[in-house]
């Protein structure tokens, strides 16, 4: 870098990428301790421990073909064309944003003086992949092996997640140019997806023992440390700040990106290219963090552990439109999600005897969902592209937001790309006996044979004279 | 193995080499070790998750045995 305003540039995205990521670092803490505190006392440890080892295996995997299968995948393949070589195939040419740049042997995929922007993007996107994993690790505490839940989480970490934002979080992604679809804070491409790969997996794992009657009625398995799930949520609301700010690039000039003659236009954008503010998402950020709250307090009757939850749920229905919606717009909607996600977690748990241990499908699935659809009607006719505008269904362009698009994005985001793989790959685990821990394990606890060692530690403590 | 041993020659070619790690063109066998080593971890973890399950199915204790096995400091 010789020219100073471009090294500035340069530097301070890097730079703001990198508070992104060390920010989004508190989600998975939170996340630990929210799970932790959900869990019951003979399950703590391995809870604790089933969580904190899909960091590893998630970056591990995202190092080797996670991200590579972003940049891959933009064109579906086959369904349409990259603006970038106007090609359907997989993005593998030597194009500025091929995949090929991002092959684990690449010299870009580590330190390099000509690239002060890939690893830090990647690893911005690795952090929304550990983010997905562990929305599915909740739901499934106390029952599943750390093995399953490993392949589990390497799924929806560095494939499925991966795949999705490829074809609905990428500006040249095929489902904003055949369906309009928009999504800039990721109640699909990150919530919908793990919520409904969650619901997958429920199915096929079953409930904890002791969670229904023999009439089938559900009991209630209460957070055990209330305190520790308090700490929890404020950690994910915390480091969703830095989430929010990760999907957006920080200030890029749109005049010449849009091929617009002589007009210089810096602003920040969206993860499509599209303009926004920071100063605007973070008023929308805190109004729909607001609404939830409010609602989650009132249908929940003040119950701290929905209250909490709601106001998750409100910032994850309102972020495929936080770029653009006005703030009371925002609150608004967020109290719509937080109403459907609470109805629709007891609805499924008494229908289909589901138990989802911190309401993760109910948090982050169907308020994702709902979010998405919402969005397709609040912002109707917005372009979803700057780059070229068109009809639906055409390809060569971009179509317009629109409600029906919106519709088929939530539904590919919750099932083709969430419930159904999750599914699928929990039977097969099942099928090979490794999906759940043995009933004799379960009913003793998990953490057994370390909480009697602890025990027999401290007794030869106790009974030592020197 | 180094790539770098002169910063101020490295700097001021006519262009400049942007890998500086250690090694740079083994990058292939680097992938390679990482491979193993992920797909390691699996085994070796798996069959000493496996193991641990079915020493303690076997003792069958009790939904509430844990509960004297609380430490207290």
């Amino acid at each position: 870098m010789t020219d100073e305003l471009g090294a500035l540039t340069t530097i301070f995205t890097e730079f703001y990428y990198w508070i992104t990521v060390v920010l989004m670092f508190l989600i998975h803490v939170g996340f630990c301790m929210y799970e932790v505190g959900a869990s019951r006392y003979k399950h703590h440890q391995h809870t604790l421990m089933k969580n904190t080892m899909l960091i590893p295996l998630v970056t591990v995997t995202w190092f080797l073909f996670g991200w590579w299968i972003y940049w891959a995948f933009p064109t579906g393949p086959g369904l349409a064309p990259s603006i970038m070589n106007e090609s359907a195939a997989l993005i593998t040419d030597e194009s500025l944003f091929s995949a090929k740049w991002y092959l684990p042997n690449s010299d870009l995929m580590a330190v390099n003086l000509g690239d002060h922007i890939s690893g830090v993007f990647w690893a911005a996107f690795l952090l929304f992949s550990w983010t997905a994993a562990s929305i599915v690790s909740g739901a499934v505490i106390e029952r599943i092996t750390t093995f399953a839940f490993g392949i589990l989480a390497i799924a929806i970490g560095s494939v499925f997640w991966s795949i999705d934002a490829a074809w609905g979080w990428h500006f040249d992604g095929w489902m904003l140019k055949l369906l309009g679809y928009h999504d800039a804070y990721a109640s699909g491409v990150i919530h919908a997806i793990a919520g409904g790969f969650a619901l997958g997996i429920l199915i096929v794992l079953g409930p904890r023992i002791g969670k229904f009657s023999s009439s089938g009625e559900p009991r209630n398995i209460g957070p055990r440390n209330p305190w520790l799930v308090t700490i929890g949520l404020f950690l994910i609301y915390t480091g969703f700040w830095g989430f929010y700010a990760a999907c957006n690039i920080p200030i890029f000039n749109l005049g010449p990106e849009y091929g617009m003659e002589g007009v210089t236009y810096f602003t920040a954008t969206n993860i499509y290219v599209t303009p926004t503010t920071l100063s605007g998402i973070t008023m929308n950020f805190l109004m729909s963090l607001s609404g939830g709250l409010l609602a989650g307090y009132v249908i929940a009757k003040g119950d701290p552990f929905w209250t909490y939850s709601s106001g998750l749920a409100g910032v994850i229905c309102a972020s495929a439109g936080n770029d653009l919606y006005h703030p009371i717009q925002s609150l608004i909607i967020a109290m719509i999600g937080v109403v459907i996600a609470y109805k629709m977690h007891y609805w499924v748990e008494r229908k289909f005897k589901i138990d989802d241990a911190v309401g993760a499908v109910a948090v982050h699935g169907y308020a994702g969902f709902a979010g998405l659809v919402i969005c397709g009607f609040v912002l109707n006719g917005y372009p979803s592209s700057g780059y070229s505008v068109g009809a639906m269904w055409d390809g060569t362009t971009y179509a317009a937001i629109n409600p029906l698009g919106m519709f088929i994005g939530a539904l590919i985001m919750f099932f083709v790309l969430g419930m159904f793989p999750g599914w699928i790959i929990a039977k097969v685990l099942h099928g090979m006996g490794k999906l759940r821990i043995p009933r004799e394990v379960e009913l003793a606890g998990l953490d057994y044979d370390i909480m009697e060692a602890a025990k027999d530690d401290e007794k030869a403590v106790a009974s030592a004279s020197r | 193995m180094a790539t770098v041993t002169n910063w101020i020659d490295h700097l001021s070619a006519s262009e400049v080499q942007g890998a500086i790690y250690p090694g740079v063109g083994t990058e292939g066998i680097l992938v390679l070790i990482l491979f193993v080593i992920w797909i390691g971890w699996h085994v070796i973890a798996a069959k000493q998750e496996s193991s641990e399950h079915a020493k303690l199915a076997r003792r069958r204790p009790g939904s509430n045995d844990w509960k004297s096995n609380v430490t207290d400091g």
